[in-house]
């Protein structure tokens, strides 16, 4: 017993030790490629822009105060938010059915529906995003049975419709792959039990299917909010330029315009809404849990 | 047992030759001097390389020229932001509003005519005061039309307006250089009379095509969008409408309108504390010098800046820089519109591509 006492303290020293050891690599790489670069921008936000692009030297808050003072970059924050849940709901909407049909298959088929659900992202963005272009373009094929049917196709390309539309498409695979994760917690034998109790279908998916699927649901929302947010080139290419989100104008601050001071501070921006994301994923899933 | 004391008496062989010709291959690496330009990329990079770097390899077999393709200037003057404590680039090509920033930057050397006697024989517009560089080529704004569908050919930049056009037009949107270019001619248009100090009648004009625009960002350029049938008319630069114009003649056409234009001037600088910038002056020297500029302009039809180029007849009626082009050019000053370029970019988001 005493000789157990000794040694266990050594142990759990080593043990220590070896976590840090394991730990050390992973932590060198965050600080070097994530938490130094975002030191960098915080720092590059404090600094004044000059016409032409050029960088001040000296620290300033006046790109802080601009951009928190004026009502266009608060509409775009809006705007981006707004869009982005928009999208969140439009591809759980989407993806939930598909997802719950591929998680009721027998095992051989799921695997099967299951890569071609997540096929899509062997496939670049840019290369679906000109897909949709071709798709939704006025001689598209999308305007085109619009129009075969008797009516006249609204725009679809170059503006928000068209955002949303390659957007939703395109992080579907995202979402059907973390709600398939959270069916894995779905028992038939509860469902069972409930229609044998008289439960109506609809009453089997509000009282026991959808609360058992609200994780996976959760970190499904999570993930394409944030993808949404970030997404760039689909805003970009199906926007037409009209689509102003956050994304986009930190590309067209740091490339176009050259104020990389502005673009920095978006960034950080950026950041913090997806704190804020996370902090309601977190609270929500507390009371799930 | 021979063959692997054959291929060990080879290897023996292959490093003592290696070991004792050291010397002689470091001499030829030494002589070797090694250079990059930054350029612009696609069909630019593609004619710039064949016109002017690879004859300049030829003449020079102790140069190599690396080039190095950019998407836009923006990008170029961001790549030499991050390598300024240890530049890797000699020489950039830049639109002029861009490499005002680079200069104020201290990012390049200011050239002479003691260092490059060859600035002697360029157009007096090409020295531009407050540019480390001299200007390269000479381009000007172009309206851009869809030959199969507009005829006869528009003489007018107000062609843009007209409502049987509604959702065909496409050009890049400020700050792009292309959408400043047409506030100045729209501004001109609607009576303004300086540009730099009030660019409201301009960005108010150009306010009222909005709703006509299909898109401000065409992809992936305004020239293919037009030649691919998506639009209709748009704007654009005359060196690369007349090179796709004249690969696609039924598809694209070129106009440069009778209400004249604005010239866009790119840069040729010299990168401050980059290694081998002597050979990257021999470069400049050839570049700016006049075959190369003739070899250039017939290849894309960009203006010379070497007055003493003798471009052929066909080349030269292409360019921006024919005496009836040049008559009808707005005087502009690229330093000056880019001290505002910002304020205006902020107008045109508020007041021109969010309208419907």
């Amino acid at each position: 017993m005493s000789a157990a006492l000794l040694t266990r303290p050594r142990a759990d020293w080593r043990g220590g030790t070896v976590l840090m050891a394991l730990l050390a690599p992973i932590l060198l790489v965050n600080v070097l490629t994530f938490l130094a670069p975002v030191i960098n921008l915080a720092m590059l936000s404090f600094r004044g822009s000059g016409p032409g692009g050029s960088i001040q030297e000296g620290l300033t808050t006046a790109t802080w105060t601009s951009l928190l003072t004026d009502s266009f970059y608060w509409e775009i924050l809006l705007g981006t938010v707004w869009t982005s849940l928009l999208i969140t709901f439009l591809t759980l909407l989407c993806s939930y059915p598909v997802a719950l049909w591929v998680s009721r298959l027998g095992a051989r088929w799921r695997n099967l529906m299951m890569v071609v659900c997540i096929s899509p992202l062997l496939v670049s963005a840019v290369v679906r995003t000109y897909g949709w272009m071709i798709l939704l373009g006025d001689q598209g094929f999308v305007p085109g049975v619009i129009r075969a049917m008797g009516m006249t196709p609204p725009r679809l390309l170059f503006n928000e419709t068209g955002v949303i539309i390659g957007l939703t498409e395109i992080l579907m695979p995202y979402m059907i792959l973390s709600l398939l994760a959270g069916f894995g917690k779905l028992d038939r034998t509860l469902e069972d039990a409930a229609g044998t109790l008289g439960a109506r279908p609809f009453t089997v998916f509000r009282r026991i299917v959808l609360p058992l699927s609200l994780p996976g649901l959760l970190l499904g929302c999570l993930l394409t909010f944030v993808l949404a947010v970030s997404s760039f080139i689909t805003p970009k290419l199906l926007g037409g330029g009209r689509v102003v989100l956050l994304a986009t104008e930190i590309y067209d601050q740091a490339i176009v315009t050259l104020n990389w001071p502005l673009a920095s501070a978006l960034s950080i921006l950026v950041l913090v809404v997806f704190g804020a994301a996370l902090a309601v994923y977190g609270q929500l899933s507390k009371l799930v849990d | 047992m021979v063959t692997m004391f054959d291929r060990r008496a080879l290897l023996l062989g292959a490093a003592a030759t290696g070991v004792l010709a050291a010397p002689w291959v470091r001499t030829a690496h030494a002589q070797e001097k090694t250079i990059t330009l930054m350029a612009y990329t696609g069909i630019f990079e593609e004619r710039y390389k064949a016109a002017v770097v690879d004859p300049f390899m030829r003449a020079n077999p102790g140069i190599k020229v690396n080039y190095y393709g950019s998407p836009n200037s923006a990008q170029s003057l961001g790549m030499l932001r991050a390598q300024k404590a240890a530049p890797q680039t000699n020489l950039c090509i830049m639109d002029a509003s861009v490499a005002k920033a680079g200069t104020d930057e201290q990012l390049y050397d200011a050239v002479d005519n003691a260092r490059l006697p060859v600035l002697a024989e360029l157009n007096p517009m090409a020295i531009i005061p407050g540019l480390a560089g001299p200007a390269v080529t000479f381009d000007s704004a172009v309206l851009l039309y869809s030959a199969a569908k507009v005829k006869p050919a528009p003489t007018s930049w107000r062609e843009l307006w007209k409502p049987e056009y509604k959702g065909q037009v496409g050009l890049p949107a400020a700050p792009d250089i292309v959408g400043l270019a047409l506030t100045m001619v729209a501004d001109r248009l609607a009576g303004g009379t300086d540009f730099i100090k009030d660019p409201s009648k301009g960005i108010a004009l150009v306010g009222e095509m909005a709703p006509s625009v299909q898109t401000w960002d065409p992809k992936p350029d305004v020239y293919s969008a037009i030649i691919s049938g998506g639009l209709t008319l748009g704007v654009g630069w005359n060196a690369r409408g007349q090179l796709f114009s004249s690969q696609n003649p039924d598809r694209l056409g070129v106009t440069l309108p009778e209400e004249g234009s604005v010239f866009q001037i790119n840069t040729l600088n010299l990168v401050k504390g980059a290694p081998n910038n002597d050979a990257a002056l021999a470069f400049m020297a050839y570049a700016l010098g006049q075959e190369a500029q003739k070899s250039f302009t017939e290849a894309m039809f960009y203006a010379p800046t070497n007055a003493k180029t003798q471009v052929s007849a066909e080349a030269l009626a292409r360019t921006a820089a024919t005496p009836e082009r040049m008559a009808k050019m707005i005087d502009v000053n690229w330093i000056e519109v880019a001290k505002v370029r910002d304020g205006i970019t902020e107008q045109w988001r508020r007041r021109v591509i969010n309208r419907r």
